[in-house]
């Protein structure tokens, strides 16, 4: 196993075949990053009495509190809301967390980066897998919901598979890119962490985009990240989202890699220099 | 046949820090006995030059031992060599499988014990399955730790950690071994050990990189040594030469 590198070669990356080398080396490491990270989840649980849980419980308290707010403010009734902005935040709270921690990825395990020579896709896959073991956790709301009937179960529920695999798969180009931007150009990480608080409210969680008045539908139609909510949360209510939502989510996910892509190739190489 | 070849290689390490240039036009920043005489600034960046016009060539058999005073570059050339740090000019060619033991922890996750710690490294490195109960009794033998194992990595001193490091790094004979300060932690007996598990390895005829202050630990550990100072390389040769001409340079 040669290894050479020189002032102009990316860190043990060969020139030709660059990305597909790439590709398939993230995946052949996903499943380490998943004994990773349910190692954390496991430390998680040891250091609280019921680790990620906490974060479901939160949840739950957001859910309630805002269905209140939201039938008497905004109208309807409460049965009828809280399916929908529960689902809402559970998908919200796995983008938030993709998008937010994301940023950190790389800078929170400076020591780690500077040490040793594993690959840096290993940093990636424990923070998404962390994630999606928290979102894992958050989905026994959901069967709560189908249990008090809240929610109706059909065959449509099962588009919600690759609704959440999309949504996962496209967190981890997200944390990738915002983990070397945001190593590299510190303020990056406060300004995304403003702008997702912002898009909490300009992203139908809490408010049915049905009833966005004429000709202000451009607030949704332009926001991407609904285009995420809608195919996990439309099936789980029973709706099938317009073809529409998945050609918009699939253009998403290629410019996604990317820029992914372009950001790796740009930026790994002087990683240690940032972190 | 595993080797190293570091052709007229400078690494320049780049300081993102808005005030840094500030720093270096203050008279007292010149004065700083600890590498002062390499920085200077590209543009609005600050840079170190933290190696500069470095050449070493190192085959199968070689223990270097890199001197130096603190601030030298004797971290970032083992760091250049494991591919931590890219050069900034020149050449770093390294044929055959790295194991970089750097820094103080080696543990990936500080709440988790002793054991999972290992058990996650055989993951993220490959080793084989069938072998990790084997591999596991190897580590329990060579680090004494005992009943620490099952505690977290968290609350372990800096001597745990050397020992923890070492054998987690040696336990499958890597071609190229770096080793950084850290494991200077480590005692009298551990260093035995350690010495005792190098002679091993080394008869089967690997190179190992190792950074030490200590000149007995590396008297006994190395065969080699590379002097450097302001991240030049000063000497390249026999261990004891290079012991006395760092003596000198004091």
């Amino acid at each position: 196993m040669l290894q050479a590198l020189d002032a102009t070669t990316g860190a043990a990356m060969p020139h030709s075949g660059a990305a597909l080398w790439l590709g398939l080396r993230t995946v052949r490491n996903l499943r380490k990053g998943l004994t990773w990270a349910w190692l954390d989840t496991v430390c998680q649980y040891r250091r609280s009495k019921i680790g990620p849980l906490w974060e479901t419980v939160n949840v739950l308290v957001m859910t309630l509190g805002i269905a209140v707010v939201s039938s008497a403010v905004i109208g309807g009734t409460m049965t009828d809301l809280i399916a929908y902005i529960g689902l809402g935040i559970i998908v919200w709270s796995a983008i938030t967390a993709q998008i937010g921690e994301g940023t950190t990825a790389f800078v929170r395990n400076r020591e780690y980066i500077l040490s040793s020579n594993l690959s840096i896709d290993f940093y990636v896959a424990r923070m998404s897998f962390r994630i999606a073991i928290t979102f894992c956790h958050h989905l026994i709301l959901y069967v709560l919901g189908v249990a008090l009937g809240l929610i109706s179960l059909h065959w449509i529920t099962l588009l919600a598979v690759p609704g959440i695999l999309l949504l996962f798969i496209n967190g981890f180009w997200a944390i990738t890119l915002l983990a070397l931007v945001c190593a590299r150009f510190r303020d990056v990480e406060l300004i995304v962490r403003n702008l997702l608080q912002l898009a909490f409210f300009v992203t139908p969680i809490f408010w049915d985009y049905r009833r966005v008045l004429t000709g202000r539908e451009y607030i949704v139609d332009y926001n991407v990240l609904f285009y995420f909510i809608e195919i996990v949360r439309g099936p789980l209510l029973g709706e099938v989202p317009p073809l529409r939502t998945y050609a918009v989510v699939l253009a998403v996910t290629v410019i996604g890699y990317v820029l992914a892509y372009l950001a790796y190739r740009r930026m790994r190489r002087n990683l240690a220099f940032f972190v | 046949m595993s080797h190293v070849r570091i052709e007229d290689v400078s690494v320049r390490i780049p300081v993102f820090e808005a005030n840094a240039l500030r720093l270096l036009r203050m008279p007292s920043f010149g004065r700083a006995k600890v590498g002062a005489s390499n920085v200077s600034h590209a543009g609005a960046l600050f840079v170190i030059h933290a190696l500069s016009n470095i050449d070493l060539v190192l085959e199968e058999g070689d223990r270097v031992c890199i001197i130096g005073h603190n601030g030298a570059g004797k971290t970032t050339l083992l760091r250049l060599v494991a591919g931590i740090y890219p050069p900034s000019s020149g050449r770093v060619e390294v044929e055959g499988k790295i194991m970089a033991l750097l820094g103080q922890n080696l543990a990936p996750n500080p709440d988790a014990t002793g054991y999972e710690n290992i058990k996650l490294i055989a993951n993220l490195y490959d080793w084989p399955k069938e072998r990790l109960p084997e591999y596991i009794r190897d580590i329990e033998e060579f680090t004494e730790l005992g009943e620490y194992l099952s505690l977290p990595a968290r609350i372990y001193s800096a001597g745990m950690h050397a020992r923890l490091a070492f054998a987690v790094a040696t336990i499958q004979v890597p071609d190229v071994l770096l080793i950084d300060e850290s494991i200077g932690a480590g005692d009298a007996h551990f260093q035995e050990k350690a010495r005792t598990r190098t002679e091993e390895f080394i008869s089967r005829a690997k190179i190992m990189i190792m950074a030490s202050h200590a000149s007995d630990f590396a008297r006994t550990m190395c065969n080699k040594a590379l002097l450097l100072a302001n991240g030049r390389r000063v000497f390249f040769g026999d261990i004891e030469e290079g012991l006395s001409r760092y003596a000198e340079l004091r």
